[in-house]
């Protein structure tokens, strides 16, 4: 991939984690498992990015996080809270409406 | 305890303020590092946090990420900081001019501003001390207006010469003829110098050529108005090839070097024969005021080429 791709890329996937982690974070989960489903899942994320987002969403009180000690090592579970599902349902929202208008334009465009 | 893995927090620690913060996001960071070294390698052991710290990344990228990409100070008002900065570098110059020329006098704006009197050598190497301290003021204003939660509207003071605007000086030709003017004058100066080591003569009835100044003012002289001539002759012959603004900086920075040391020679003893008192001092008057208007000029120029290399490295 080139670098200007790969620009873009980085930009596009700052909004798709976003929504991904919120949605992920209907059940607690602590952050290298995070990293573990997400690459199962075929996609790649980098760890240094995830967690300062996930700083990020709490301190906004989109997600909440315990530190969990019961297993000898600490690790920090996170789970969305009522404020992160109401943006988590914005988002969807513009996602889907960008969504329809991308497919609006193509097919527009297949028809002339 | 591992070594390696509490080096790369604690170089991380350096990158992040506020102390509970930065205990949080570096239990954060141990907690994963130590995590995927016993998932990924089957143990923690110094190799495989290697491993997992090289992979994390480095540690000021590693920071970065959690600063939210908060500027020092807003990109919207760096042209502010370049402009500000001129501006009162300006008003500082014009105080330090005025400390030369009226001797045993200071300026104090107390707590900007605190200009000694002091002697013409000397301010030259006070202007860049001071052309930082103000940087370092606008710097401070700056960062607060950044990081204060006002929304300040900051006044945009018009330059009469408007650095954004300023074209390239010269055309080729121009510089062309200038470059042969220059070489001229610079190799006919060393050829005098070379024959009568001063430049600085006059022609008597008879024909003959007497110096003006002592042997040794005259060498002083004539050494630092080639030194300038030949800096002119060589920035020209560069602008040719280059549009550098380091040269017009390089040049000027150079040039008040040289002014200064105009003021090492003593003007009361540089003239040859037995001058008059009031000669003597109507001299050194007159000396001191044309060497600080060209300083005057040079040092514009000086601060013009500096602008412009910082601007040049913002556009960048």
């Amino acid at each position: 991939m080139d670098p200007e791709t790969s620009h873009f890329e980085t930009e596009m996937n700052r909004g798709f984690l976003h929504i991904l982690v919120l949605t992920m974070l209907e059940k607690d989960m602590y952050g290298y498992s995070m990293v573990r489903t997400i690459r199962d899942l075929g996609y790649e994320v980098e760890e240094n990015t995830l967690y300062p987002l996930l700083r990020r969403l709490e301190k906004n009180g989109w997600v909440k996080s315990k530190w969990d000690v019961s297993e000898g090592r600490p690790r920090k579970f996170y789970g969305i809270t009522d404020a992160g599902r109401s943006l988590r349902a914005e988002l969807l929202g513009i996602w889907k409406k960008q969504d329809e208008i991308l497919k609006y334009i193509m097919e527009e465009k297949s028809h002339v | 305890m591992f070594e390696k893995l509490e080096a790369y927090l604690e170089e991380i620690s350096h990158f992040i303020s506020g102390p509970e913060e930065r205990k949080e996001i570096l239990s954060e960071i141990r907690s994963h590092i130590l995590e995927k070294a016993e998932q990924e390698f089957g143990a923690v052991t110094d190799v495989s946090l290697d491993q997992v710290i090289t992979a994390y990344g480095p540690a000021r990228r590693v920071a970065e990420k959690y600063l939210d990409g908060r500027p020092i100070i807003a990109p919207a008002l760096k042209r502010f900081l370049f402009r500000y900065t001129a501006l009162l570098f300006a008003f500082h110059f014009a105080l330090t001019v005025a400390a030369v020329v009226f001797v045993k006098k200071s300026f104090i704006f107390f707590p900007i501003l605190y200009v000694p009197s002091m002697g013409p050598f000397e301010a030259l190497f006070y202007l860049p001390t001071a052309f930082l301290f103000d940087f370092g003021v606008v710097t401070l204003v700056l960062y607060l207006i950044t990081h204060g939660k006002k929304e300040v509207k900051l006044p945009w003071p018009k330059l009469s010469v408007d650095l954004d605007e300023a074209k390239p000086s010269g055309r080729t030709i121009g510089r062309i003829i200038g470059l042969v003017v220059m070489t001229t004058l610079t190799g006919a100066a060393l050829y005098l110098y070379a024959r009568f080591g001063t430049i600085f003569l006059i022609k008597l009835g008879s024909g003959e050529y007497r110096p003006i100044f002592t042997p040794d003012a005259g060498q002083w002289y004539s050494l630092i108005l080639i030194g300038l001539w030949a800096l002119g002759t060589i920035s020209l012959a560069l602008k040719l090839v280059t549009s550098s603004p380091w040269i017009d900086a390089v040049k000027a920075g150079l040039s008040l070097v040289l002014l200064g040391l105009v003021f090492r020679q003593p003007a009361d003893t540089a003239l040859a024969g037995r001058p008059s008192d009031n000669f003597v001092f109507w001299l050194q008057l007159n000396l001191t005021i044309i060497v600080l208007i060209i300083c005057i000029l040079v040092a514009v120029d000086f601060v013009k080429a500096l602008v412009r290399i910082g601007r040049r490295q913002l556009a960048k």
